[in-house]
């Protein structure tokens, strides 16, 4: 199949989610009869939803592009953004911020500060050996560490702070305001071009590290790269929404059913892919006991989790 | 020509290879053989570059290998892995393609269209990796080194073949060393393959290089190095020679227990 006839479908659902998701059910319908909307719809719209949905979006855009990459970098198709390490820095570093009573972008700062952090960390404990089993061990010790200091922090919080560490550590778009969504907006389209313009490099590595060699690439400094890369992008999600679970691992999947596991094409298809999770599980965070709302971590794993088991169900079959 | 001069390599202690010397000269096959252990896979990473030796130095063409940069290497050698990768989602035309990493040409379309013709690849493309045999993926890794090195400029060519033939039948085993043979000549490129069959490399190897706990007991000609009391010594079993009545194929047998 040509790619456009994938991507433009995809990029016309993703739009019609995000409109539904700004407008809502019911606003849509009113739209729709000519009615028009309220001034205070529009004002909720413009400050509130739009910022949030193009967070939503950029971060699933994001996500989906670095599980792409460590996939591949890991030759490993469990391997999510979380597997480098670097969510518990981030988490530990904005839960420190928050309990101290630091402002949104503070926050943001920290937790971005903390991820590259912990990264800078795992890499000077995990340089000496050239096999992934050691990065990942590194950074499965890493995480353990700031882990354990976090649930100490979480012991000693009182209950107003620890709430909004809780809702922050289970992942919300519900915070993101216009500099946030804006800082993710960009930050999405900069960290994917550089990915993608490596596409080569990224397939060459799902062959091994002697092949990639073989086929021309510097392999230590691409898996750093690519590494570095997807870390990056972690590092501005969970700084701006939290954890997220599960989108930087399924995204890729779905996308690979859709357009094989050419990373050329995946990198093509996978942020629009991510974006349509995040934005679909965002609205249904919203939507489901509005007018309360759900942690959008929980969508994404309640919903994401049964999905993607039917979908390796699928993709059995098809080997079969 | 390819040249490892006094390659020397230990790791944790243990020598893994002393003081080897090789020479491939490009439209030719060299075969290394020797028991397992003996250092086969190191040699060919050594060579390739994508290990460092110890001591000594392997050059190619004008390249010393371990200061050459990935992609003149490319230029030069393309490599068959002893387990070749098959990624979920990869069809076998995407993994032929790889090989054009390392030289995005113009001629990238033709040396494609080569390298599939040459390991008759043709029908195959469309497939999923892992949907293929084991010689079926055998024949496409070919392609895809192949594909690089008919992609390339460099004046002088060579490919690395680490036990091509371990997972093929034996009429396809030979089958694929006639085409290596083949190919060497006609493209005057030089081939250096681990194998673990000796009456393979007598049929079709021009050079053998024997090793042993890592230190070269014999190399040259073929006919001239693969002698039976060298062979059982080096194996350490008996060994039987046997001719067709036409003479035109030798061959060793082991006679384990006789």
């Amino acid at each position: 199949m040509r790619p456009i006839l994938l991507l433009v479908p995809l990029a016309i659902l993703l739009t019609a989610t995000a409109a539904l998701s700004l407008l809502g059910v019911h606003g849509f319908g009113q739209l729709a009869s000519g009615a028009g909307l309220p001034p205070l719809e529009w004002h909720l719209i413009r400050e509130l939803r739009l910022p949030r949905v193009l967070a939503a979006a950029a971060a699933g855009a994001l996500l989906s592009a670095a599980g792409c990459a460590v996939q591949a970098r890991f030759r490993n198709p469990l391997a999510e953004p979380g597997l480098i390490g670097i969510n518990s820095g981030a988490a530990l570093a904005a839960a420190l911020a928050l309990a101290l009573g630091a402002g949104m972008g503070t926050v943001f700062m920290s937790a971005f500060a903390g991820g590259m952090l912990a990264l800078l960390a795992i890499r000077l404990l995990g340089r000496a050996h050239r096999d992934s089993v050691r990065l990942i061990l590194a950074g499965l010790a890493v995480s353990t560490i700031l882990g354990s200091l976090l649930t100490l922090l979480i012991s000693l919080l009182p209950d107003g702070a620890l709430r909004s560490v809780t809702f922050w550590l289970m992942g919300s778009f519900a915070g993101a305001d216009w500099p946030q969504a804006l800082t993710l907006a960009l930050a999405a389209p900069a960290v994917w071009l550089l990915l993608y313009r490596r596409w080569p490099l990224l397939n060459a590595l799902q062959l091994g590290n002697d092949a990639a060699f073989h086929l021309g690439f510097d392999v230590k400094r691409g898996e750093w790269q690519v590494t570095t890369l997807a870390a990056l992008a972690a590092g501005f999600v969970v700084a701006a929404c939290g954890m997220v679970g599960f989108v930087g691992l399924m995204a890729p999947h779905l996308t690979r059913q859709l357009v094989g596991g050419d990373a050329k094409r995946l990198l093509q298809a996978a942020p629009l892919t991510g974006a349509l999770l995040t934005v679909l599980a965002d609205w249904l965070a919203r939507s489901v006991i509005a007018p309360a709302e759900l942690p959008v971590g929980v969508i994404t794993s309640l919903i994401g989790a049964p999905f993607f088991l039917w979908l390796l169900q699928q993709d059995g079959k098809h080997h079969a | 020509m390819l040249e490892a001069v006094d390659v020397s390599v230990s790791r944790q202690g243990r020598q893994l290879l002393d003081k080897v010397s090789l020479t491939v000269r490009t439209g030719e096959v060299c075969a290394v053989l020797g028991p397992n252990g003996a250092g086969k896979s190191t040699l060919l990473h050594i060579v390739s570059g994508y290990a460092k030796p110890d001591a000594g130095l392997v050059r190619m063409a004008d390249i010393t290998v371990h200061q050459g940069l990935p992609k003149a290497l490319a230029a030069h050698r393309a490599v068959m892995e002893q387990h070749p990768a098959a990624p979920a989602g990869w069809t076998a035309a995407d993994l032929i393609r790889t090989g054009l990493y390392a030289h995005p040409t113009s001629a990238g379309e033709s040396a494609v269209g080569e390298a599939v013709a040459l390991t008759c690849t043709e029908d195959l493309l469309p497939r999923g990796l892992q949907g293929l045999s084991g010689g079926e993926r055998q024949r496409v890794h070919l392609a895809r080194t192949l594909c690089q090195l008919l992609a390339s400029r460099a004046p002088e060519r060579y490919l690395l073949l680490d036990e091509p033939t371990a997972a093929l039948d034996f009429a396809a085993a030979d089958g694929l060393m006639t085409q290596l043979q083949r190919i060497a000549r006609q493209y005057d490129i030089g081939v250096l393959v681990v194998l673990h069959d000796l009456n393979l490399a007598l049929r079709h190897a021009d050079t053998v290089m024997l090793l042993k706990a890592g230190s070269s007991q014999a190399f040259g000609p073929a006919a001239e190095v693969m002698r039976k009391d060298r062979l059982e010594a080096i194996y350490g079993v008996a060994l039987a020679e046997l001719i067709s009545p036409d003479a035109r194929v030798r061959a060793f047998v082991p006679m384990s227990g006789h």
